[in-house]
């Protein structure tokens, strides 16, 4: 016998509300370094928690159409983070430094060593100046490597929705560094 | 490079502490226990008896809008339904077969010996429900002191339910 998708658990946990705990045990560790990624560990611990109950909820408003539940709760773990801008910001210009730092040592040379060193903080600031939408769309695409179609059920959008706050993302993501780039030349 | 291939650079590992994991699934369990227990078992139930259950939990659904638990229900190997559990908002009452425990029911002991009382957000169309469902009226609905709307109906064994609104900003 095959294990019960999680729409099933999730039907069951009606009746049975202990029964959403094997939810919890199926992707608690996807969630927790989901958060861990985005805020550290430390605040990633209480917001799995609250993550979770809010699940617990509502859970009568899953579809149960859908037998993975992960992308449904990725889609609150992003609503929760939203509180949590400013740590993730000052993360993020960590992840750039130590980003530049192991593309110094990868490369060694001179001219692409100093690239990086200016290249990863544009791509954090441009990140960071991103629309709250488009930057959770981004960061599930690229960090959580969700497809498009999970994309859309986190974010409770249509997939067209999703695709084009995509295609935004990269453009702005480019024209940010293609002007920062080009004001640092010319200021040179 | 690409947008997204330089953002995916961003990326970090982010490890956690198995017990942190063991923490949350507690935590999480916990907070079900606690939203779960106080619905499924309030302090007080009261039992009322009834010559014919079965009947009882039929009328009660219908004109008073209870509804029967369906794991409380008690039948024998016949199909009778000697006991189950009704609710309505958060509260709950057994409904039993009379002389189970000692208790009978106004029809057949011809005395109604306690009334219960409801609180029912809209009396009128509570009233409307229970009329329709051949309910007798024992008080047409009116209002008391203290802010208080209501009615009263007898089921068809002669218990005596009282439906009250009270309007909360006039209590004191």
């Amino acid at each position: 016998m095959s294990a019960p998708s999680d729409a099933e658990v999730i039907g069951r946990s009606l009746g049975e509300p202990e029964a959403f705990g094997l939810i919890y045990d199926r992707h608690a560790p996807s969630l927790l370094r989901f958060l861990g990624r985005r805020v550290g560990a430390k605040v990633a611990e209480g917001l799995v928690g609250e993550l979770f109950r809010i699940a617990f909820e509502r859970r009568k408003a899953f579809d149960p159409s859908r037998d993975n539940a992960l992308p449904w709760l990725y889609g609150i773990g992003s609503n929760l983070l939203l509180k949590h801008r400013r740590g993730e910001a000052r993360r993020l210009r960590a992840s750039a430094q130590m980003a530049a730092a192991r593309d110094r040592v990868d490369r060694r040379a001179g001219a692409a060593a100093l690239d990086a060193r200016l290249l990863f903080p544009r791509v954090a600031d441009a990140i960071e100046a991103l629309p709250d939408d488009e930057r959770e769309a981004l960061l599930l695409f690229a960090w959580e490597e969700l497809s498009y179609q999970s994309v859309a059920e986190a974010l409770a959008l249509p997939i067209g929705t999703v695709r084009s706050r995509l295609n935004r993302a990269r453009a702005r993501l480019r024209e940010l560094l293609e002007s920062k780039g080009k004001g640092r030349e010319r200021s040179r | 490079m690409k947008p997204v291939d330089l953002a995916r650079k961003l990326r970090r590992e982010a490890a956690f502490e198995p017990a942190a994991l063991d923490r949350g699934k507690e935590a999480l369990m916990a907070a079900i226990r606690q939203e779960v227990e106080p619905r499924r078992r309030p302090t007080i139930i009261p039992q009322l008896p009834y010559e014919n259950v079965g009947a009882a939990l039929a009328f009660l659904e219908r004109a008073f809008g209870f509804q029967v638990i369906p794991a409380s229900r008690l039948e024998g190997a016949d199909g009778v339904v000697h006991h189950a559990l009704v609710e309505f908002g958060d509260g709950v009452i057994g409904i039993g077969t009379q002389g189970a425990h000692g208790a009978i029911s106004p029809m057949s002991g011809g005395i109604e010996s306690q009334y219960i009382s409801v609180a029912v957000g809209d009396v009128e169309s509570h009233y409307q429900r229970a009329l329709a469902a051949g309910a007798r009226i024992a008080r047409e609905p009116r209002d008391h002191g203290a802010g208080a709307h209501a009615y009263e109906a007898f089921d068809p064994e002669g218990h005596r339910w009282r439906f009250v609104h009270q309007r909360l900003r006039e209590i004191r």
